[in-house]
């Protein structure tokens, strides 16, 4: 049963990964066109695509290598993503089947009500109740994350529900328990709903990006049920209560986790006692601005470290002083032409692995 | 040019004018325009002296460095007694984007009590410096109170309307320092000249 659902995780976290380093450029782009002049975003554009294309294959390797490692067992990336899309809810039934004991073991203060909710209707025995308790679960769900693209995700969602219903009619009993399941699977699901599309649901313009916004993200409920299950109760709980109140900062806490991995000065925060890690220190970075044009630094900037010096600046600065003498405002050393962009790199790479760390930790069974 | 960036520096340099002494204004209408003043060091010859600072922003600022030159006349190696004009390294070769109007106003004021007369922009002023140092400090505290000074903030008016009288505008300043800003004693020598 473990090494199943394991199988059906691998499986599953993989379009997730290799989707969510490219969402993530996307997000950034997108949230930056919030904020900055058009000038401004052109540049980081043009810097943005170039870092990708730089280090674009390392990334697929470490997509692939990372997801390889932990879990053991996957296919091609590219391919199965497609394959996932279409088997997905059967798929999802299987697990609900399977981890039935884990969703009540794992569950939450935060999760209660809803299984309550669950397993009276379960007692019911009525099948118009089910598509309510679906219904209802869909409307908190939506109620609760009030900055997400709610159309597309709550919608995608009450079809799953419907049609995992449809498959149980001739065994109640098996609807029940499988319905029970489901509730508290769809709680876990919200969160992860709420934290991974919160800053995609900026992305609403782009209508066909939402089924995979949908499977995109139950993946990532098997991904953090697994450590749920495996650690410790009040982690999810603190988890939960860490993002959701900062989903529209989503963008900015994905990265420091990165950030934190990416400074090994500081790993036992990073593998340290659960819910902090997970970006409730670090949500928001302190906003610096840029010493040379007073702009707020976003996250790739305040990483972004060109010179030994420790001179900050933003990208689009930094490419505006490499453009006439090359020297760095803080030192007046010349910028040496690699330790910029092996700092991106390196970068862009541990951003690759952030998932990665979060199922290594969860590498048990 | 980065006119936000001015705009707060501009901000951020003249709230604390009290502590610093450095204001910046500007000129005209566009902020590529501005004038500095800064106030002269303690313990030198241009103390009590307020120095005004003519500041041009060209398009690259701050990629490239301020254009700045004296507007006050001040006697001192590294700046022209004629014209103004600067030599101070962090104005030229040695500007950083990460310096900003203020910083660079205060190296100006910095430099007023630190002559530096190996590197000279006024040659006359840097060889008195070497040989003849009394003579400097007393020159140049002259021209502090002549030219620096409240009181002499009329100067240039008075050089004006002597020089419409027909005087030749150097004879002109010359009078109005030796008569140490007084308008009609000035007139005086000018014409018994």
């Amino acid at each position: 049963m473990h090494s199943d659902s394991i199988a059906t995780n691998s499986s599953n976290i993989i379009p997730m990964a290799s989707s969510n380093a490219k969402d993530f450029a996307k997000k950034k782009r997108v949230n930056r066109s919030a904020k900055l002049k058009q000038c401004k975003l052109d540049a980081r554009r043009e810097q943005w695509l170039s870092k990708v294309n730089k280090c674009s294959s390392e990334k697929e390797d470490s997509n692939g290598v990372r997801v390889l490692g932990p879990l053991s067992k996957a296919g091609n990336v590219q391919g199965r993503a497609m394959e996932k899309l279409e088997i997905r809810p059967r798929g999802e039934e299987e697990n609900h089947g399977l981890h039935i004991h884990h969703y009540s073991d794992s569950e939450s203060p935060s999760n209660s009500p809803m299984s309550h909710n669950g397993s009276i209707l379960g007692g019911n025995d009525s099948g118009t109740t089910f598509t309510g308790s679906s219904r209802s679960s869909v409307s908190s769900s939506r109620s609760s994350s009030s900055s997400r693209s709610g159309g597309s995700c709550s919608g995608s969602m009450s079809e799953e529900d419907e049609e995992g219903d449809d498959e149980c009619l001739d065994d109640w009993e098996t609807v029940a328990d499988a319905l029970a399941a489901t509730e508290e699977k769809h709680k876990p699901d919200d969160h992860s709903l709420d934290t991974d599309t919160a800053s995609e649901s900026k992305d609403v313009a782009h209508g066909d990006s939402h089924p995979d916004d949908a499977t995109g993200a139950a993946p990532d409920d098997d991904l953090k049920a697994k450590p749920e299950n495996g650690i410790s109760l009040d982690r999810s709980t603190v988890k939960c209560r860490a993002w959701r109140p900062d989903d529209v900062f989503r963008p900015q806490s994905l990265p420091n986790l990165s950030k934190q991995y990416s400074f090994p000065m500081n790993p036992e925060r990073y593998f340290g006692c659960g819910g902090s890690v997970w970006g409730c220190k670090n949500v928001r970075p302190a906003p610096t601005s840029c010493p040379i044009c007073y702009e707020d630094l976003d996250y790739t900037d305040s990483s972004f470290i060109p010179c030994s010096c420790g001179f900050k600046l933003c990208l689009f600065c930094h490419k505006r002083i490499l453009e006439e003498d090359g020297r760095c405002p803080g030192c007046r050393q010349q910028y040496k032409n690699e330790s910029g962009k092996v700092e991106t790199l390196l970068d862009g790479n541990s951003l690759a692995f952030r998932l990665a760390r979060s199922c290594s930790m969860v590498t048990r069974s | 040019m980065d006119l936000s960036r001015v705009h707060k520096e501009l901000r951020e340099c003249n709230k604390d004018v009290e502590v610093s002494g450095i204001h910046i204004a500007l000129k005209s209408d566009s902020l590529t325009h501005l004038v500095g003043t800064i106030p002269g060091p303690l313990g030198t010859p241009y103390e009590g002296g307020t120095f005004k600072i003519d500041i041009i922003l060209t398009d690259g600022y701050p990629f490239e460095p301020p254009k700045m030159k004296f507007v006050t006349k001040v006697w001192h190696p590294n700046i022209s007694s004629q014209s103004g004009a600067i030599c101070l390294d962090i104005l030229k070769d040695q500007w950083s984007p990460a310096l900003t109007l203020k910083t660079a106003l205060l190296s100006i004021q910095a430099l007023l009590s630190a002559p530096e007369p190996g590197d000279p922009q006024d040659a006359v002023v840097a060889q008195q410096y070497l040989k003849e140092y009394p003579t400097f400090v007393s020159t140049a505290r002259y021209w502090t109170e002549a030219f620096a000074k409240e009181s002499s903030l009329g100067v240039a008016e008075k050089v004006q309307r002597l020089v419409e009288m027909g005087f030749p505008e150097d004879l002109v300043r010359s009078a109005l320092e030796a008569a140490g800003g007084d308008e009609n004693l000035a007139l005086e020598k000018l014409c018994t000249a």
